[in-house]
């Protein structure tokens, strides 16, 4: 089994589904699964203790995970000393924490398996420094921090674990973005074009192959940053 | 359940652990210490012996939180030593 969050929308949804088509059991996770039409579980990645009454129900139905995916991600596009407590804390939180929780939670189950693969998410932004996403960049700056060094944590039980640093993909994280903005952006990627969610898609396959076997702690920057 | 079971079915888990990385050198009693200088497993076999923990306790209808700010700690940690953890086991499943 494959476990997504953030299944509801954007780029985890579109995970799920690409990864159900090629034939993989999946449990999406996220906070509103009231549209999934695939098997599900109504979590805040945020929450530790329900992401752990997950797992503790995987363990109880001998689930196997061979892969955990942590999509959930928001954004606020603002500068930092006028983005709100509350926001800064709700990006950290979802962002990092998220990340981090159910790692933590799930890492067990995979122990067990003696091989998996995670993949973090981060964003183009860490590598570009972007004006106006320092609350966000700090959130996915530390998920990376948090990839790399956790991947060497998980080598020991032959799991890897890497990074995909997307820049603009057409989703509602970035639907607050203006054109001009996002042209900026891409200007500054070494392929000068907007990718699509089929070409993360395609990129979480190959992670969670064996062919990959030999990738781990790295961040993976679609794109080129 | 009582902590003198439990430390003997994790010498035992212990023992076997280095068995099968072909250690048979060292001996492993209550006082062993699991973590530190003076551990004498790494840490993967900590993980190991945790989630091996975890499957006892769920046989016995609770769970155990082998999270700790104090883990790694060579003074302060359940891992400091087997008599130790088999303790913290016990009094998690008391509690």
């Amino acid at each position: 089994m494959i476990v997504v969050t953030g299944a509801s929308r954007g780029l985890g949804n579109a995970i799920c589904k690409r990864l159900i088509s090629s034939g993989k059991e999946v449990l999406g996770i996220a906070r509103n699964i009231s549209d999934l039409d695939f098997e599900s579980e109504k979590c805040d990645v945020s929450d530790y203790e329900s992401l752990k009454e997950i797992a503790k129900k995987l363990k109880s139905n001998n689930q196997k995970v061979e892969g955990l995916i942590n999509a959930a991600g928001i954004a606020a596009m603002n500068l930092a000393i006028t983005t709100p407590k509350n926001t800064t804390e709700k990006i950290l939180k979802t962002n990092l924490m998220g990340t981090i929780y159910s790692t933590q939670a799930f890492f067990p189950l995979m122990i067990r398996e003696k091989k998996g693969s995670i993949i973090n998410f981060s964003t183009i932004a860490v590598n570009l420094s972007l004006k106006g996403e320092s609350i966000y960049v700090a959130s996915k700056a530390g998920v990376e921090g948090f990839s790399r060094t956790f991947a060497r944590e998980a080598a020991d039980f032959n799991i890897r674990v890497n990074c995909i640093a997307p820049g603009p993909i057409q989703t509602d994280l970035i639907s607050g973005v203006s054109e001009k903005q996002i042209n900026k952006i891409i200007s500054q990627q070494m392929q000068k074009k907007m990718f699509k969610q089929d070409d993360v898609c395609d990129l979480v396959e190959v992670l969670l192959d064996e062919k990959s076997k030999s990738l781990t702690g790295e961040v993976l920057n679609i794109g080129g940053a | 359940m009582n902590s003198s079971d439990v430390c003997q079915e994790i010498i035992k888990f212990v023992k076997i652990k280095l068995e099968e990385e072909g250690i048979d050198d060292i001996e492993v009693n209550s006082d062993s210490s699991l973590i530190g200088d003076g551990g004498i497993i790494d840490s993967m076999g900590i993980v190991e012996l945790c989630l091996f923990l975890e499957d006892k306790a769920q046989d016995n209808d609770f769970e155990f939180d082998w999270t700790s700010d104090s883990a790694m700690s060579n003074s302060r940690s359940m891992f400091k030593s087997i008599q130790s953890l088999a303790d913290t086991f016990v009094e998690q499943f008391n509690t």
